[in-house]
């Protein structure tokens, strides 16, 4: 027993006192509150640190509005686009693929290299200098690298790396490592996650970068920002009409950033999680608390009936039961706030894995502690509300004569009755059962939110390995990728085949457009392909394997949506490459892939579609592996080669990165619903034990035995749990549904692959939590006192 | 009815042999002793009363050889079986197979019919009546289906007594059976236990705070501060329906 203190009133001793007595149901409840504030906590605190990291990042250095390429424009058109209307500053730069060889890595290295300006430091997309120094203008060789890339790769301030540039092999020497708001999410040509060892970001000066592209006085890229009230589609439109003549690719805004959409995907999604888990577990919590005080009131009608005959008022008897589930939340909200802040601390070293900052620290905020606390009392209030209500209507003499004892002799009852062949402790279960249907469906649902909840997050992994396996074994099966410094006609494929190893090669053309349809417009890269293909498919998610069309063009379902076209409508496309022809095409396909690019076209077309030969802007190699090494070396050696990759390193790439995070993730996946579980089935079990303990030690003293007698109590929950998966998997299976069609966005769709392991795997964490829930109470059953409760009256 | 029909009068083959049984419960200075060296033999077949104050240790001797309380000190001799000896699982099947109690507050399963609650001992004993038949035995034939919150309290109490007979026990143990009843409906149920000792003779052990109900016994014990204080026959039993209070 505690130590009270004196001052403490009666009722508040016994409150203290009953949970004491509930300590351990109080324990159950308080874990689930604490799981469901310690979601809102991490996951909102972890939403507003993001946004406010990014927005800080962005604004400080100088993150562009619009990005606008082109093919090679004089530097003198900057002032041009500096004279629109709402343009605040222009930057323009160059911007080139490589690939770079570094020592003890053998597969190759796809770098892009951006001008620095004479300046040093750029006026837009500025760097974060996190160690060395910048460019010595006077030194062609010196750049500086991305930092995740020169940590991944190994390699250290003063360090030299060969790389292919332009055609050209070249040495660079590392004087620095930055980071840049453009490279928060640092993904490669073709790559869904960051890979750092295979692909990096390095800075050059201008004059140096110029000279290797043969591009003096020139930039292909425009970097702009805004004015405060710029108007955004009018510049984009300016800029558009003055890099039409310098090969132009579209300017575009940006939201179509590559790093900037993967991160507001990535804000998406933490969005439609806060709004969906936390909801969950604090709804559990709730009923947890309705079940623990309604079992409470129950066993002390005497006391509130005696109270109110001594002239309590019944308001008062009510704040002393509400106050209770009050008290019951602390423990749980203060473990809450704690593991909230703990875990967004730990997600947001994760995050660091994959967006880097300068700076992300997780920080709640005291009003994200403070809405949290709110919900959770409105939690416990309305968890307590039904019971506390009932109390008040309580009447002294009411309260103070036994219950009605129950009546089982309703229709169900008497089925159960009429079933032949069921011995009584069956029989008990299902009476029991049926006579509380809100109290034992209200626990098959918590049961069902368990199961649901893990299915759906560790689906979302399922999602991730089958985008994986789509890109990596059934779209891309090339061995390699090898990506022309420029469109080749077929000696370059000719070349490719005659090189050690190569077993097999398939051409791929790239090129950039303008598509409009009425007033949307995007500027994409259109992919000829050829029919028939085997290194490179088109999968998709309803067809499985499909063609590049014949005639017309294929596009993705997300350009499908932003141009709001469909099959059968014509599509006008503005080729911002070669002889830039305009011309306008049917859609004839919608391709519904994860991993898909925005339109294709049949290879052959392209030739006529752009007045030219047919020409290729790399190819896919199937190769024999014995000979990888010598084919890189002769690869890296190729001028017209400006970079490969090769699938399986990219694949290992993948797994290291997401791996650990996939394991992290899943753990807590397996703690929350084990949680749940926990929560519903313990306390499901104790309440149980305390209405049923005069049945079953009735039946103890009577010679049955303790594993007899634990039949009807764990039966009962037997059956709570079975009737709770059925549930949980439908619930797990809509939600994952949900939760992928919400965060698909226009970046990519979000396959929908859950898989069967998964809700076993789901199933048997639910069983094995429910078993050790179920054991727990099984202890107190063994130890009941079977002399006392025969001389009580029930 | 496999059981042989006995006379109800005291036999010398003992069914328990009761020495030195003692139980304190606590320890040190706070210790209270239930029970101080209690010796004793109950025969086979008889009907005893057992009276006494509350707090005499009536209810703990009933409790200890029924097999639900240990004895600090001192044995219980079942025909050849020692219970002080014998462990948590094999005291449940003592009450399995040997015993069945009847109680104040009848402690029937409120989920299960009358006939329910006696197959829930049918289900489990080795020769068994069949629920109709222990329910017939108490007058209820006409309430089998009925739940217990259908019946009343003098109903309950024999649908208890129909559940300790059906496994056609050795000793019935009975706590306080009419404490809960009017005399008139207690006088029912005590007509149950006399028709159940006299026909199937089975040594009843009956707890009561009346001492009308001691003339329906073949035997009478006292109790009193733990320790037995008075033993006597009663040559003359008389039936329940004679007996008025």
């Amino acid at each position: 027993m505690v130590n009270l203190p004196a001052w403490l009133g009666s009722l508040d001793r016994k409150l203290f006192r009953d949970i004491w007595r509930l300590r351990s149901q109080a324990l159950a409840i308080a874990l689930v509150i604490a799981a469901g504030i310690g979601m809102v906590v991490m996951s909102f605190g972890m939403m507003r640190s993001l946004e406010a990291s990014r927005d800080t990042y962005y604004d400080r250095y100088r993150f562009a509005d619009i990005f606008a390429s082109a093919v090679r424009v004089p530097d003198s058109l900057l002032d041009d686009i500096r004279a629109i209307d709402g343009v605040s500053i222009v930057e323009g730069r160059l911007t080139s693929g490589a690939t770079l060889d570094i020592p003890g890595i053998s597969e190759p290295i796809t770098a892009r290299i951006h001008s620095l300006p004479a300046s040093g430091m750029p006026a837009v997309n500025a760097l974060v200098l996190r160690s060395g120094r910048l460019p010595d203008p006077g030194r062609p060789d010196e750049v500086l690298a991305s930092e995740k890339f020169a940590e991944a790769a190994r390699i250290g301030l003063g360090d030299d790396i060969d790389g292919l540039l332009y055609g050209k092999r070249q040495q660079f020497r590392i004087v620095g490592t930055v980071l840049s708001p453009e490279y928060v999410y640092a993904i490669g040509p073709g790559q869904i996650f960051p890979d750092n060892r295979r692909f990096g970001v390095l800075w050059m000066g201008q004059e140096h970068l110029s000279a290797a592209l043969n591009s003096t006085n020139s930039f292909n890229e425009a970097l702009i920002r805004l004015e405060r009230g710029g108007n955004l589609q009018d510049v984009i439109d300016r800029v558009d009409v003055i890099l039409e003549r310098y090969g132009g690719r579209g300017a575009s805004p940006r939201e179509d950033q590559l790093s900037d959409r993967f991160l507001e995907n990535e804000l998406t999604q933490l969005s439609s999680m806060t709004a969906i888990l936390p909801p969950i577990f604090l709804g559990v919590a709730a009923f947890l608390i309705n079940m623990v005080l309604s079992r409470l009131v129950e066993s002390e009608r005497e006391i509130i009936g005696l109270l109110t005959a001594f002239g309590y008022r019944s308001r008062t008897i009510m704040f002393h039961y509400a106050k209770l589930a009050l008290v019951l939340s602390i423990p749980g909200l203060a473990l809450g706030l704690l593991l909230g802040s703990w875990m967004g601390r730990g997600l947001a070293g994760l995050y660091q894995d994959f967006f880097v900052f300068p700076f992300l620290t997780y920080r709640a905020g005291f009003d994200v502690f403070f809405i949290s606390c709110l919900v959770a009392i409105l939690v416990v209030l309305l968890g307590a509300a039904q019971t506390v209500r009932r109390i008040g209507k309580l009447t002294a003499a009411e309260a103070m004569r036994p219950p009605v004892p129950p009546n089982y002799s309703g229709g169900f009852a008497r089925f159960v009755g009429r079933i032949k062949g069921l011995d009584e402790p069956t029989r008990i279960i299902l009476r029991g059962v049926a006579r509380r249907p809100l109290r034992s469906m209200l626990g098959s649902v918590g049961i069902a939110a368990a199961l649901g909840l893990y299915i759906t997050s560790a689906g979302s992994t399922d999602n991730v390995r089958m985008m994986i396996d789509l890109m990596f074994n059934q779209a891309n099966r090339a061995d390699v990728n090898v990506v022309f410094t420029e469109d080749r006609d077929d000696r370059a494929l000719f070349e490719l085949a005659r090189l050690p190893g190569v077993m097999r090669v398939e051409p791929v053309r790239y090129v950039g457009a303008k598509l409009s349809a009425g007033h949307r417009s995007k500027s994409e890269t259109i992919t000829g392909m050829k029919p028939a293909g085997d290194l490179n498919r088109l999968i998709d998610l309803d067809n499985g394997i499909v063609e590049p069309p014949i005639q017309g063009l294929m596009i993705s379902y997300g350009l499908s949506k932003e141009l709001a076209v469909g099959p059968g409508d014509m599509v006008d496309i503005q080729v911002t490459d070669g002889r830039r022809p305009q011309i306008s095409m049917p859609v004839t396909s919608i391709l519904s892939s994860p991993v898909s690019n925005p339109a294709y076209v049949d290879f052959k077309n392209l030739g006529p579609i752009m007045r030219e030969a047919e020409l290729s802007s790399g190819a896919y190699l199937s190769i024999d592996a014995t000979q990888t090494d010598k084919l890189y070396r002769r690869l890296k050696d190729m001028p017209m080669i400006a970079g490969f990759s090769q699938r399986s390193a990219a694949l290992r790439g993948i797994e290291e990165t997401i791996g650990e995070t996939m394991g992290i993730v899943r753990l807590f996946n397996v703690a929350f619903s084990g949680l749940i579980v926990f929560g519903v089935v313990y306390n499901n079990a104790r309440i149980s034990l305390a209405e049923r303990a005069r049945d079953l030690v009735s039946l103890r003293v009577l010679g049955y035995r303790r594993s007899e007698v634990s039949y009807i109590l764990l039966g009962e929950l037997a059956l709570i749990v079975m009737v709770g998966l059925p549930l949980g998997m439908i619930f797990g299976y809509y939600l994952s549904l949900q939760i992928s069609e919400a965060v698909s966005g226009d970046l990519f769709i979000i396959p929908f692959a859950l898989s069967a392991a998964t809700v076993a795997f789901a199933i048997l964490i639910v069983l094995i939590t429910a078993a050790l829930s179920a054991l727990f109470v099984r202890g107190r059953l063994d130890r009941l006192n079977l002399v006392s409760v025969l001389k009580t009256r029930e | 009815m496999s059981q042989p029909l006995k006379s109800a009068t005291v036999e010398s083959d003992s069914l328990y042999s009761i020495r030195g049984l003692t139980k304190i419960y606590g320890e040190g200075p706070t210790a209270v002793s239930a029970l101080r060296g209690v010796d004793l033999d109950l025969p086979k077949s008889a009907m005893v009363v057992l009276l006494g104050a509350s707090g005499s240790g009536k209810s703990t001797f009933l409790n200890i050889i029924g097999g639900l309380d240990e004895a600090t000190a001192g044995t219980v001799m079942f025909e050849d079986q020692e219970l002080t000896a014998l462990g948590p699982s094999a005291l449940t099947e003592y009450r399995r197979n040997a015993v069945s109690f009847v109680f104040q507050f009848y402690n029937l399963v409120a989920s299960l019919t009358a006939r329910e609650n006696v197959a829930l001992i049918t289900e489990i004993a080795e020769d068994p009546m069949t629920p109709e038949e222990a329910l017939s035995m108490v007058g209820l034939e006409g309430r089998i289906d009925h739940f217990p919150s259908q019946l009343s309290g003098g109903e309950q109490q024999r649908v208890a007594i129909a559940r300790a007979i059906a496994k056609r026990p050795k000793v019935m143990l009975c706590d306080e059976p009419t404490g809960a009843l009017d005399s008139q409906t207690g006088v029912r149920v005590l007509e149950a236990l006399d028709q159940v000792n006299r026909e199937l003779g089975t040594t009843t052990l009956l707890i009561t705070h009346n001492v009308v109900i001691a003339d329906m016994a073949d035997r009478l014990l006292r109790f009193a501060d733990g320790a037995l204080v008075e033993d006597r026959d009663n040559p003359k039993r008389v039936a329940p329906a004679a007996l008025k209070w």
